[in-house]
Order: C-alpha cells, then structure tokens, then sequence
C-alpha cells in the first residue's frame, strides 16, 4: 500500500509532465533518433526511459505506446534500445556515490544502446509488415 | 506511416492547448496508470520477499563465483548482482557498497547492474508494453556480462 503511494506520487507529475511534453514536438530530436528506427511518436517513451527508467517510467511508456500509432516494429526498437540504457540518471548517481566512475558509465551504456538497435534496425529480423518479433 | 497521416499528428500535438485541461488529463491518467503498475508490482514484491527469506539468492552466487573472476570482480559481488537481478539496485548498492571495491570494480558492477537490474518487475512491466518481454530480458542478462567483459578487459588495457 505504501508502495502504491509512493508510486502514484512519482507517476502523477510524471503523467502531467507528459501531457505538457506532448503538445511540443522537437523537430531536431526527431530526426536525430531517426536513423535507429526511432521517430516522433516514439521519442516520448524513450526519453521517458532513458531518463526515468522503466520502473517509474514504465507507466508513462506503456501509455505512450498504446495510445500513440507506434508500430510493434518500433516498439520493440524503444524498448530494445531502454534495456541497454535506462535511468542513467538514477542508476549513474548511486552508484557515482560509492565511487563509480559515471561518464564512463553513461557513455558505454548509450554506445552499446546505439549500436544495438541500430544493427537490429538495419537487419533482416525484423522486416516483416507487423513486425516479426513474436 | 505515411508522411500525410505524421504531418496530421504533428499538426494536433502544435496546437495551443489549455494547461488545465493538460493538467486534468495528466491527473487522470497518472491515476490509472498507478492502478496498473500497482497491479503488477504488489505480487511481484510479495514473491521478492519470499525468495529473500529463503535464502535462495546466496545459493545462485555461490554457483556463479567462478564466473566473477571474467569479470574482474571478487566472488561476494556475485552476490551484489543477483540482488540487483532479482530484487533491485538498492539492494545490489547495499551488498555491494561494504565490500570497498576500487574504482574499477564499481564501475564494472555499475555498468552490468545498470542494465541489468530488477528484471522480476521490469520484464513484468515490459510485457503490458506488447513486445516480447523474456526475449528484452535476455538480451539485457547476456549484454550487460559482455559489457562487463569487455570493460574489464579494456579498463586493464588503458591503465
């Protein structure tokens, strides 16, 4: 129960700021994610989860991407793309806080997150019309 | 998507909108989507639990010891992982942070936690999502231990 309210008070400016990011397209990141696979209806969920993470960011991508017309095909991209690098900024700070050296961590992980998604992009897998990726 | 039906999504998303309105919607839907979340993650949490009380965790990193040493991390931060795998990343900080690692080691378990953690509740949570969740929960297991790989081994090449 707590949980659950510890939740709804993370979520609820989380969900109002989505509205507000909603009604403001940037072009220029638009066309930045666009070589992964990644376009403007997707962008939300994933720097939603790339900053947030999937936890607390979950319910605002699950939304996204029910609510937006975002193919399976791009769907899995995001969320391929947040397994590798999610929350950095939560993630990167506790544990820069034992001693962690955080830009090596924050660049391996968007690298890695990159390339990755690039490469399925760009192969074969995941070229049939819904998808393809049972 | 065709080009004219994206120009039309992006036409409704410029329009001025009314902040009340926004706030309102983002309200309503920051309710539902808790009633959601808490739906998934309440029996999560009670399954978590059980297993920490089993004492199932350190059986899994004693069997997993050897492979620490690939990583370049000591046998007890096996244990640092599972509990950021299985429960989440305060729990790996705290198993890991007494164990006084360098530099190094905690960027290294950093690097595979930040990957890889609380995959329980997050594969749980990527399933509502449609896509296929146990083959994203793989990717993540496997390429968070390579990262781990190959930042140890390219972390002994620069120093």
């Amino acid at each position: 129960m707590i949980l659950s309210a510890k939740l709804l008070f993370i979520i609820l400016p989380l969900s109002i700021f989505y509205e507000f990011l909603k009604g403001r397209d940037s072009k220029l990141a638009k066309r930045r994610f666009a070589f992964i696979g990644i376009s403007g209806s997707g962008l939300i969920s994933l720097v939603t989860g790339i900053i947030i993470g999937l936890t607390y960011g979950a319910g605002v991508i699950i939304h996204s991407l029910r609510t937006s017309n975002v193919g399976k095909k791009e769907a899995f991209l995001i969320l391929l793309f947040l397994s590798i690098c999610h929350a950095i900024i939560e993630d990167t700070l506790i544990f820069v806080v034992i001693g962690a050296n955080g830009f090596i961590l924050i660049a391996f992980r968007f690298a890695l997150a990159i390339i990755l998604t690039y490469a399925i992009y760009r192969s074969k897998i995941l070229k049939t019309p819904e998808g393809g990726d049972g | 998507m065709t080009g004219a039906a994206y120009s039309v999504i992006i036409y409704r998303h410029m329009q001025p909108d009314n902040y009340l309105a926004v706030l309102r919607r983002g309200f309503i839907n920051g309710v539902s989507i808790t009633f959601t979340m808490a739906k998934v993650i309440v029996p999560f949490y009670i399954v978590i639990e059980f297993i920490k009380k089993t004492g199932f965790i350190a059986v899994i990193s004693d069997f997993f010891k050897p492979f620490m040493e690939l990583i370049g991390l000591p046998g007890e931060a096996a244990l640092g992982l599972m509990a950021g795998y299985f429960i989440n990343l305060y729990a790996a900080i705290a198993v890991i942070a007494p164990l006084e690692l360098s530099t190094k080691d905690i960027t290294i378990a950093a690097l595979i936690l930040g990957i890889s953690h609380s995959l329980p509740l997050e594969t749980a949570v990527t399933k509502q999502t449609g896509v296929n969740a146990w083959l994203l929960m793989s990717v993540r297991v496997f390429f968070s231990l390579l990262s781990g790989v190959i930042l140890n081994v390219i972390w002994k090449l620069f120093s």
